[in-house]
């Protein structure tokens, strides 16, 4: 029982870190058809955002030594202004563009950014202590868990709960995912195409510093590479939940959350190395069984 | 002699004399990366390199000549790599450093192979770095990462008395498998020694919850936990291990060494590294803390890892070799090199044969590190050589 408790609050914690990569991509996709591969590099610009620029081995922490009350807003509106400056600058130049250009001009963005890093920071990862009074353990019901898993978790449901809220009760929400249903009968009818635009990956890049915060106290590495693989399987996520649809990106990353965590436990230690690729074997056999996706939105559906 | 010969000596003879005007210089290149994520692995052994050419050039140079250096920049790209490789060739090098990596150092180390030169990778830890990857003219000054893993199994057997090991590995690089394949060749040959169990793990992976819950589940803590592992996700993966309550001595590959990561783990304790040479000042060898010192004037900043040590290794032992051959011919000095058994360097003893330019035992330096202060505890070079035949199975 204790162990099972355990494989799950393994599961929740990774999953919510894919959920909430997947919903900064779906938010993004929905109004505008746009896969953004940038988001990795918003998630490794947060957590750079803690430091001094050296290329130095050791790092000088600069912004993470701010009181906490402080920092985490000042993150969130890094990772929320470089992704609005990326709209700005970029993707709003691809308004019309199809979707396979604005996804190549993600990946050039996402270039950009990451030897921008690498100017500033060189490639050595560097380490920093972030709330290492985190890690601490607590027990739930007999499985003992580090305090950052619990509050991973809670932190992810709490924004989930807000973002549904703000989506369903407020105006900007209506229009947003009015936007994400059908975006031209949404101008036509009066929403305001930029500032849906923007509100949307104002929330997205603030999910990308939250996932930043996150893998950087979990950790401790700031590395230039570190939101590659979150953003990887959170693409998958998205496309697994069904594009445009929020819902389904959440419930899809935490899925593919747990299937990994599941596999580490369940598989013999000769096929523990290719985990990955039972985790993407049953990516395969759910796209199979569902192409469309998990929830597949009602925009995705062709009409005639 | 024909008019045509005449021609011809004539031509060799001007091409000698309107040469530059340092021709007697002997040149060494660096094939190396100067742009790129390479370059901050590939920088600190140059630098090393750079301060062991510039001792023997102030001591009256090599074989009575100045050593010039080139380089050429590999822009961490194996294409420009071999582009590197003839660069330097072209300017002229007799030896040819190239980058940390096997994988980013064999396109240049193979354009001087095919040149018949000397090449000499700048840290590299695979096997395939020398003979079997490149070709005879190849060499690592480093020592095998095998030899990291079997040394800390064999270290803790008989200094912390552990017979219940655990091995947890990063399947990412062929050095983290490496380390593992090592320990795997230690561990029968220590009585009793066994593994009580086994779990893999990767790099990237943003959380080893499930690993370290296996760990947990175990009847009774493992004696010492081997961790194959390098840079990033060594960090996250030590953090989370102590997060979790394990307390639990950890064996690590030389990969980890350095201070510039502890401040991601407080408090870290009981953990260990093997390292051909100290940083922190502390080297049982006072020359190696003349070097240090050196190095700071030179560069600024303190050796950010043991990384730093096998560059001035690696033209140490290939000018005494050129000298001893009294030659530049690749040949001989191979042959020079290969007749080099435990000769005495500042980082620990080098043999190279005709089977191997590589070490398959090395002395180590255990660096403990106790309240998030490393420091040399002890030191230790594993029993019997690591045969040639398990390293190239593995």
């Amino acid at each position: 029982m204790t162990a099972l408790l355990q494989i799950l609050f393994d599961a929740l914690s990774l999953g919510s870190l894919y959920a909430l990569g997947a919903l900064g991509i779906a938010l993004i996709f929905g109004v505008m058809r746009l896969v953004n591969f940038a988001h990795g590099d918003y998630i490794a610009f947060c957590v750079f955002a803690l430091l001094w620029p050296s290329i130095d081995a050791a790092a000088i922490v600069f912004a993470g030594n701010l009181p906490t009350i402080i920092l985490i807003p000042l993150i969130l509106a890094i990772g929320a202004g470089l992704s609005v400056l990326s709209e700005i600058l970029v993707f709003r130049r691809f308004r019309n563009a199809n979707p396979a250009t604005m996804m190549i001009a993600s990946f050039a963005l996402g270039y950009v950014l990451k030897n921008f890093l690498l100017m500033l920071f060189s490639s050595r990862p560097k380490s920093i202590d972030l709330w290492s009074n985190l890690s601490q353990q607590v027990e739930i019901a007999g499985a003992r868990i580090p305090l950052l898993q619990v509050i991973t978790i809670t932190i992810t449901i709490v924004i989930l709960i807000a973002l549904t809220a703000f989506l369903k009760r407020t105006r900007f929400g209506l229009e947003m995912r009015a936007a994400a249903e059908n975006f031209t009968m949404a101008r036509m009818l009066g929403v305001k195409a930029n500032r849906v635009i923007m509100l949307a990956f104002a929330i997205s890049g603030m999910l990308a510093a939250a996932i930043g915060l996150i893998l950087a106290t979990q950790s401790g590495t700031v590395d230039i590479q570190m939101g590659m693989s979150v953003m990887l399987v959170a693409f998958i996520a998205t496309v697994i939940g069904g594009l445009g649809s929020l819902p389904g990106a959440v419930i899809a990353g935490f899925l593919i959350g747990g299937a990994s965590v599941l596999m580490q436990v369940i598989l013999p230690l000769e096929a523990r190395p290719f985990r990955d690729a039972f985790v993407y074997g049953a990516v395969i056999a759910c796209l199979i069984w569902r192409p469309q996706g998990l929830l597949a939105p009602k925009s995705a559906k062709q009409r005639v | 002699m024909s008019r045509l010969k005449a021609l011809g000596l004539a031509a060799t003879f001007g091409a000698l004399i309107s040469g530059p005007a340092l021709a007697d210089d002997i040149v060494v290149g660096f094939a190396t990366a100067e742009s790129g994520f390479m370059q901050a692995y590939d920088k600190p052994a140059q630098d090393a390199a750079l301060i062991r050419i510039d001792e023997i050039n102030k001591a009256g140079g090599l074989l009575g000549r100045q050593i010039k250096v080139v380089t050429a920049d590999t822009k961490t790209d194996r294409a420009e790599g071999a582009k590197a490789g003839l660069e330097v060739l072209d300017k002229g090098a007799e030896l040819v450093i190239v980058s940390c990596d096997y994988d980013f150092g064999a396109p240049a180390a193979l354009a001087a192979e095919a040149a018949g030169k000397v090449s000499f990778f700048l840290c590299a830890e695979s096997i395939k770095a020398g003979i079997p990857g490149v070709g005879p003219h190849s060499f690592s000054s480093s020592v095998l990462a095998a030899v990291q893993g079997a040394t800390m199994a064999e270290w803790a057997y008989n200094k912390k008395n552990a017979r219940k090991f655990y091995r947890l590995l990063d399947t990412w690089t062929v050095y983290n498998k490496g380390i593992c394949d090592g320990f795997d060749w230690q561990l029968p040959r220590l009585k009793d020694a066994e593994l009580v169990g086994s779990d893999t793990f990767k790099n990237e992976d943003a959380s080893i919850a499930s690993q370290i819950s296996r760990i947990k589940a175990l009847p009774q803590e493992p004696d010492a936990i081997m961790l194959c592992t390098m840079m990033p996700g060594a960090v996250s993966a030590i953090k989370q291990i102590r997060a979790a309550g394990i307390k639990a001595p950890i064996l690590n590959g030389s990969g980890v060494d350095g201070s510039y990561w502890l401040s991601a783990v407080p408090d870290l304790s009981n953990f260990f590294v093997p390292a051909q040479g100290s940083i922190y000042g502390d080297d049982p060898n006072p020359k190696v803390n003349e070097f240090n010192k050196k190095y700071k004037e030179v560069t600024g900043g303190d050796p950010s890892s043991q990384y730093v040590y096998p560059g001035y290794v690696l033209i140490d032992v290939w000018s005494k070799a050129v000298e001893r051959a009294k030659s530049l011919d690749a040949d001989a000095v191979v042959a020079e090199l290969e007749k080099m058994k435990d000769e005495p360097t500042l980082f620990g003893p080098r043999t190279f044969t005709s089977e191997i330019h590589h070490q398959n035992k090395g002395r180590y330096l255990i660096i403990e590190t106790t309240n998030g202060k490393p420091a040399v505890v002890d030191e230790w070079t594993i029993s019997e050589a690591i045969p040639v035949a398990d390293l190239l199975k593995q």
